[in-house]
């Protein structure tokens, strides 16, 4: 069956995800895997969906219209084959918090050390959180550690940004059981 | 003594209120060594409650000293026959999965300490105290007992913390 990802966002307000999901279900789309959230004042939602029939953009017709109408932009991509199967990534899951007074490059300088050493992000949440006069950031992200790494590791590894930037950062592993 | 298929849901077993064993009851020991065998046989298992093979009664076993969260604080080979916890403290927050609910994990938090009371595999009355993963262990194969499953219990959605509003 041919999928597509659905992004959506717009305004926060009550009945969004009704709205969408009962063009969805009208149309006759099954809703695989979604993460639908409030960022900012936006709420947004994006889902992998699938349809018997659908083949391509044009399947949807103006379906979407009415959100678009509503004030909410629509981005539909069409997947490749295969896109919608979720990688098997072996490993121990690992949580890393950082937070301190907002500055430019947070984010970035994280996220390029867990590239560069093959530490794949499943999850990264921020939030811009304290005071209009003293912003703190705080980011918050899952990544799955590559056999033979350690949290102590990915502890050292950040070592440096700890004075750099002026954050704080922690480094744990999750324990995760099949039970 | 077979290694039983562990069902999966929606199997409606699952979800069902298990029975308490009436000891003396001759049929129990096939069905606790069912259980181990099958425990055993799924390899990184540390347990496995009586309605996962399909039998809709009070009996699990849990065996967490081959696991790395367990190795050092666990009681062996535990067969609990219509066990209840009958105190609990503390309290700890772990990525559960279950092998009736395949490719999905959740944040559960459970009680860190527990006092649990049983019946073992000779019909000998016993209560011991757990903690740490046995306790978890422990804790989610009697919510098998009672039709519950993780997902019952995720307390939340992967990085919860900002969900939570203050003012």
């Amino acid at each position: 069956m041919q999928h597509f990802a659905l992004t959506i966002i717009g305004r926060d307000r009550p009945g969004i995800v009704s709205q969408v999901t009962g063009i969805l279900f009208d149309l006759g789309c099954n809703i695989a895997d979604s993460s639908c959230s409030i960022l900012g004042g936006q709420f947004s939602m994006i889902l992998i969906l699938a349809h018997p029939d659908y083949v391509d953009r044009e399947s949807f017709g103006d379906a979407f219209l009415p959100l678009e109408e509503s004030g909410l932009s629509v981005f539909l991509r069409v997947l490749k084959p295969g896109g919608e199967i979720r990688p098997d990534i072996e490993g121990d899951l690992c949580m890393i918090s950082v937070y301190g007074s907002d500055k430019p490059g947070i984010v970035y300088r994280v996220a390029k050390i867990l590239g560069e050493k093959q530490v794949n992000i499943t999850d990264l949440n921020t939030k811009l959180v304290g005071s209009e006069e003293r912003p703190v950031y705080v980011l918050i992200l899952e990544a799955v550690l590559p056999e033979n790494i350690t949290e102590e590791d990915v502890d050292t590894w950040m070592s440096p940004l700890r004075s750099e930037l002026q954050v704080d950062i922690s480094v744990r592993t999750i324990p995760t059981a099949e039970l | 003594m077979a290694v039983c298929p562990i069902l999966l849901y929606p199997d409606p077993i699952l979800k069902q209120v298990a029975e308490p064993v009436v000891m003396p009851d001759e049929t129990v020991d096939a069905l606790v060594q069912d259980l181990i065998d099958t425990m055993l046989d799924a390899g990184h298992s540390v347990g496995v409650a009586a309605p996962q093979i399909g039998a809709s009664r009070r009996v699990v076993v849990v065996d967490v000293s081959n696991s790395k969260l367990g190795r050092d604080n666990n009681h062996g080979l535990l067969t609990m026959i219509n066990p209840e916890v009958i105190e609990k403290s503390g309290s700890m927050t772990m990525r559960e999965g279950c092998m009736s609910v395949p490719d999905y994990t959740g944040n559960v938090t459970r009680a860190e300490n527990i006092i649990v009371e049983f019946t073992d595999r000779s019909g000998q009355p016993q209560v011991i105290e757990c903690s740490g993963f046995e306790a978890i262990a422990i804790q989610h194969e009697i919510d098998h007992l009672d039709g519950l499953l993780f997902l019952d219990r995720v307390s939340s959605l992967k990085t919860d913390l900002f969900r939570r509003k203050k003012r």
